[in-house]
């Protein structure tokens, strides 16, 4: 050893195979431990220094304000800046919090995974990942906690009113050498199993990553950008200080959803999802047993092609359908039932109906879709099982209980989970195509969707009412995919999502 | 599908009874909306008034027709628009899709898993539909440019997963190494390995994303600020929703002594036509690529 190379002797340590990397593991297990602490929602991070120019400047008496002399990454959002009515102090402060918050859950789990220390097959690559992860989390939490100060609110408010407190130095440095620490042990790991990192990757692929920029551009614009944009969940909007900059509120605008029958809507939403999901899936799989039972060709192919047709139409032409169907004057369907029994039924006057008119025409849409799914399936199911069915003296109705019907499960799990994920998300353009600003019929068919695009569209103050109840949907939907997903797992490991 | 999966004389009669009897009355359920749709554009708009829409043409008349391609540059412009998106929108989405799946497909690429588990992320979770108006209105101050009535719809999770099975599926991996030993960079590899052997799932991808594009009617009413811009679907939600529309249609008319009725009713169900003809027309030939693109985004999840 000594003849090669003269080496630091923490590598010379961290180099020995056992020992060196777990004692390297316990080090930033306990590096992370402390970094999730200081991440924790309750030490001090922001300290107010000059307290009376701060407040003369964001002109509030002293007396309006309960005062602190520090506070806590939350509490200082929460408490001082709600307290303040300085709308500029808060968006910034949101994102220190965001950061914050991730890195206490990174660390959680780096700490975790060390704990359960399942070694993979790659040995302890994959710890890594996690715990750089979580370094540079906490690292960026206590650098951005330094430049809000300094950078940010020093400058908009009264200068060198506020400073971080040592506790955010002492995060930034343990930070840092928790980072060091796993790039060490990464390192060295990487030689055994001839592993590289991400530089190495782009050199040899850098024409991949090249491919994958748009994609990247488009999922940042589309999806990842506007994330931050729950912020405005908790703003009251006014157009003096735009979106980004109106007073924080805290809970206002989930108080305001509730009165305004937040769990009414919600209800309906999940509701007409459970009954799209079951009697959707069940007439579906029907009818896919049907078809693959047809022997006469034409048949087959015909009943399939008509079946299909209304997935292919838009919901304003299905608009116009219900409309030619249901009309009060010229609707087909009225005029039939007034033919029959002398009165005609006013459907666009009546709520009551709509629940089943929405329910029909959205299994009308979507059976093809789903029939198509189900069918690929069924013919995926090899000969065999039926032929020994047949032998065994099983009769037809006996064969679909036996062998199409389990054999249909996994599909129809996966597809139930895909619905599930959008449990919360309600059938936007079937809901408002069809019932549309028809007031008289929203007991029954307003949903969350239609609700915020109404509130919003109608309003442009209300765009905060409608992110809140945006995420109020994301985040319960998010909860109950991994709740179903975990379900699931437990049952049957092969079929959960990840 | 080429046979059934259960040879004839098991079952007994009743349950040909059944399937046929259920699946026709199926198949007309579904079918039933376009020929009203149809019949009530040829039909006399009085009498559709009078009694109601049909089956069948009431009181055969082409005046709807007519009086639409009276003066039909509005529905000409929207047309034109539509075909613009549709066009840019399917081929733009191609190109990323496939460059992405490609990106994904290849099991020398590290960080694939990571990625993908980042594209379906999006799928979960999100900031919501106003954060998301925001970001085009505000941020990026697109708002009446028709770039962003297609950008938003080029990329999709679903499309995306579906293209890179149709590329595992098709060309396998040690085809790809051995013609990177051979000295081909990754856009040789894909654009002369790749893309020629991917024509089916090319098919299904764009004309899922084709269909999208020219169904679309939401996006042109968050973001369109003229009226020439609008998608047909939109153009015609807004003929259909507003009454006034029709009237315009006619004080812009030849001349201001039009008195003649507006047959709003058949108008509405021509427009409903004009508007859905293209799609009913090449759905029979395009139906088996849908099928294929459904098939195979089933069986891998």
């Amino acid at each position: 050893m000594a003849t090669v190379k003269p080496k630091s002797k923490v590598a010379a340590v961290l180099e020995q195979p056992k020992a060196g990397r777990a004692l390297g593991m316990w080090i930033s297990a306990a590096l992370s431990l402390v970094c999730a602490v200081i991440t924790l929602p309750f030490l001090s991070w922001i300290k107010l220094v000059r307290i009376s120019e701060l407040l003369q400047s964001l002109r509030i008496d002293i007396a309006d304000i309960r005062l602190f002399s520090s506070y806590s990454y939350f509490m200082y959002l929460w408490d001082f800046v709600t307290a303040s009515k300085a709308g500029i102090l808060g968006f910034p402060a949101f994102i220190l919090i965001v950061l914050a918050v991730a890195a206490f859950i990174m660390n959680l789990i780096f700490i975790s995974i060390v704990l359960i220390n399942k070694v993979g097959k790659r040995g302890h690559l994959q710890f890594y990942l996690y715990g750089k992860v979580a370094a540079i989390l906490s690292m960026l939490a206590g650098l951005y906690c330094v430049w809000y100060c300094f950078g940010w609110a020093n400058a908009k408010t009264y200068p060198g009113s506020f400073a971080p407190t040592v506790i955010v130095y002492i995060l930034i440095v343990l930070a840092l050498v928790f980072y060091i620490v796993q790039k060490i042990l990464e390192a060295e790991e990487r030689k055994i199993y001839h592993e590289h990192g991400l530089l190495v990757e782009i050199k040899r692929n850098w024409v991949l990553f090249i491919f994958l920029i748009p994609c990247f551009v488009y999922f940042m614009i589309n999806n990842y950008l506007p994330m931050s944009g729950i912020y405005f969940a908790f703003v009251r909007f006014n157009f003096k200080d735009g979106l980004f900059f109106s007073p924080f509120v805290k809970m206002d605008n989930f108080r305001f959803l509730i009165k305004a029958d937040l769990w009414g809507l919600t209800y309906k939403t999940i509701l007409y999802n459970v009954v799209f999901i079951g009697l959707g899936n069940v007439l579906q799989i029907f009818f896919a047993i049907l078809v693959s039972q047809c022997g006469v060709k034409w048949f087959k192919k015909t009943s399939q092609t008509l079946i299909f047709m209304p997935h292919f139409v838009s919901f304003v032409i299905v608009k116009i359908f219900v409309f030619a169907l249901l009309e009060y004057q010229t609707g087909m369907i009225t005029n039939m039932v007034l033919n029959a029994t002398g009165n005609r039924p006013d459907f666009y006057n009546k709520a009551s109906y709509w629940p089943f008119i929405i329910v029909l025409v959205n299994i009308w849409k979507g059976v093809g879709y789903g029939m198509v799914v189900y069918l690929a399936t069924i013919m995926g199911i090899s000969d065999e099982y039926y032929e020994a069915a047949k032998i065994d003296g099983a009769n037809i109705y006996q064969q679909i209980q036996y062998i199409t019907l389990p054999l249909l499960k996994p599909t129809f799990v996966i597809l139930l989970i895909y619905a599930i994920g959008g449990i919360m998300r309600g059938q936007f353009e079937l809901f408002y195509q069809l019932v549309g600003s028809n007031a008289v019929l929203y007991p029954t068919t307003d949903i969350l969707d239609t609700y915020i695009y109404r509130i919003t569209v109608s309003q442009p103050t209300s765009m905060a009412y409608g992110t809140a109840a945006g995420l109020y949907q994301s985040v319960f939907g998010l909860a109950i995919v991994l709740i179903t997903n975990a379900i699931i797992k437990k049952a049957d490991e092969s079929l959960a999502l990840f | 599908m080429k046979a059934t999966k259960i040879k004839k004389g098991v079952s007994g009669v009743s349950f040909d009874i059944i399937k046929y009897g259920l699946l026709t009355l199926l198949a007309i359920v579904c079918f039933l909306p376009f020929l009203v749709m149809v019949s009530g554009s040829f039909s006399d708009n009085a009498t559709v008034v009078l009694t109601g829409y049909g089956v069948l043409p009431k009181n055969f008349s082409t005046t709807a027709y007519k009086f639409i391609f009276r003066n039909p540059s509005a529905i000409i412009q929207a047309y034109k628009m539509t075909i613009y998106y549709t066009v840019v929108g399917t081929l733009v989405g191609l190109l990323t899709t496939v460059l992405t799946a490609y990106v994904i497909s290849r099991s020398t690429f590290k960080y694939r898993n990571v990625v993908s588990f980042l594209i379906y992320f999006t799928t979960i979770f999100g900031g919501g539909m106003i954060p998301w108006y925001l970001m085009y209105t505000n941020i990026l101050p697109l708002k009446g440019t028709t770039f962003i009535i297609w950008f938003p719809a080029i990329l999709s999770s679903f499309n995306i997963i579906l293209m890179r099975t149709f590329i595992k599926g098709s060309v396998p991996d040690a085809i790809i190494e051995s013609a990177k030993i051979d000295g081909a960079g990754e856009f040789t590899i894909l654009s002369r390995i790749v893309w020629p052997v991917l024509t089916p799932g090319l098919a299904t991808v764009g004309l899922f994303l084709a269909l999208g594009y020219w169904n679309d009617w939401y996006r042109s009413s968050l973001f369109s600020t003229k009226t020439d811009t609008y998608e047909l679907q939109f153009y015609l939600y807004n003929l259909v929703s507003a009454a006034e529309a029709l009237k315009n249609l006619v004080s812009s008319g030849t001349s201001l002594s039009v008195t003649i009725d507006v047959p709003s009713q058949t108008v509405k169900m021509a427009m409903a036509v004009v508007v859905t003809g293209p799609i009913l027309l090449v759905y029979p030939f395009v139906q088996r690529y849908f099928v294929s693109g459904i098939t195979i985004g089933a069986v891998k999840g």
